[in-house]
């Protein structure tokens, strides 16, 4: 059931968003699929409800936005200073926009 | 306002019809053809959108328009649907407000963000705290966990002994982070202000922030 429904995931992803746009930063809008790339600017854990999550701020030239994965200290990969590419929806928590458990790529260390 | 249910039980059908009398746009969800059937012919006219489809797959949601609803709430008769309805509904669509229903209390824990709940509602705590709440003099009973456990609703009906008594709400010495929101006295509710005087019997709706909880008991259980 559960690799059923990761499979159907990934298909319909595509399905429901679209194609997401890339975006820069600044562009993201609340409750839309975008995909955003920028360096990893500061992670911090934040456990919530007592079950742990990783919080990351990611920076590009236009600005920078949090991405939270819940129930994990840590990502393989996902270091300071590491470019990653996101894609997901980001909502409104206060007046920041957070993307939960958003997809990510790490992208090669030098371009 | 938007609002996605999912699970058309007796539950969400009450939900649906309540709020779709106040105004707002309610969409129901359920997996079962013939509950919708039945549904559609019962509440025909009454503007509730019915669909039929697994509110925990993701096109489901997509279909009825999870990407701009201002609340969804989980409320079938299965935990794990219901964790994963608020999980989607959070992650891929960032619904601003998730509300799930505990079926069985013992999963209670993990109704929380980490899974996309912001309130969760369980028949059972509540049941047992209504009662203890209607048995119970001069104690702190809680009654409703809100914003994921930040908040709690509680209530304490002052018994004789309680230092409360006679005093005016500004001098009973609640701390900053508990607000007197109602107080019951006979059957009728009144609105508290700072120089309302406390009575034996009263019974005193507090909203508490924080760890406060002891201070709060203090001031008014004694």
């Amino acid at each position: 059931m559960a690799t059923q429904r990761r499979r159907n995931r990934d298909s319909e992803a595509a399905a429901v968003g679209d194609e997401p746009m890339s975006v820069a930063i600044s562009e993201v809008a609340a409750r839309q699929r975008v995909c955003i790339c920028g360096k990893v600017t500061r992670m911090t854990a934040r456990p919530t409800s007592g079950q742990p999550a990783l919080a990351v701020s990611i920076t590009d030239d236009t600005g920078s936005v949090t991405a939270v994965w819940t129930g994990r200290r840590s990502i393989g990969g996902v270091t300071l200073g590491r470019r990653i590419a996101i894609e997901g929806v980001a909502g409104l928590h206060g007046a920041h926009l957070e993307f939960t458990n958003p997809n990510y790529t790490l992208l090669p260390r030098h371009v | 306002m938007k609002v996605i249910i999912a699970g058309a039980g007796s539950v969400g059908r009450y939900m649906a019809e309540q709020l779709q009398e106040s105004g707002h746009h309610v969409t129901l969800i359920d997996n079962d053809a013939g509950v919708i059937a039945s549904c559609r012919q019962q509440v025909s006219a009454s503007g509730v959108t019915w669909f039929l489809g697994d509110a925990c797959e993701l096109t489901t949601l997509s279909a009825v328009g999870c990407s701009d609803a201002d609340v969804v709430a989980a409320v079938t008769g299965d935990d794990e649907d219901n964790l994963v309805v608020s999980l989607l509904s959070k992650q891929e669509f960032a619904v601003p407000r998730v509300l799930a229903r505990v079926n069985n209390p013992k999963n209670e824990w993990m109704f929380n963000d980490m899974w996309g709940v912001d309130v969760s509602v369980s028949t059972p705590h509540l049941l047992t705290g209504l009662v203890e709440e209607a048995v119970t003099v001069g104690s702190f009973v809680r009654l409703l966990s809100l914003e994921g456990g930040r908040a709690r609703l509680a209530e304490v009906t002052l018994a004789g002994s309680s230092p409360a008594i006679a005093k005016e709400l500004a001098d009973v010495g609640l701390p900053r982070e508990a607000t007197v929101v109602a107080v019951l006295r006979d059957g009728h509710v009144v609105v508290p202000r700072d120089d309302t005087v406390l009575r034996e019997g009263d019974e005193v709706l507090v909203l508490v922030t924080g760890g406060v909880e002891d201070e709060v008991r203090k001031a008014l259980v004694g």
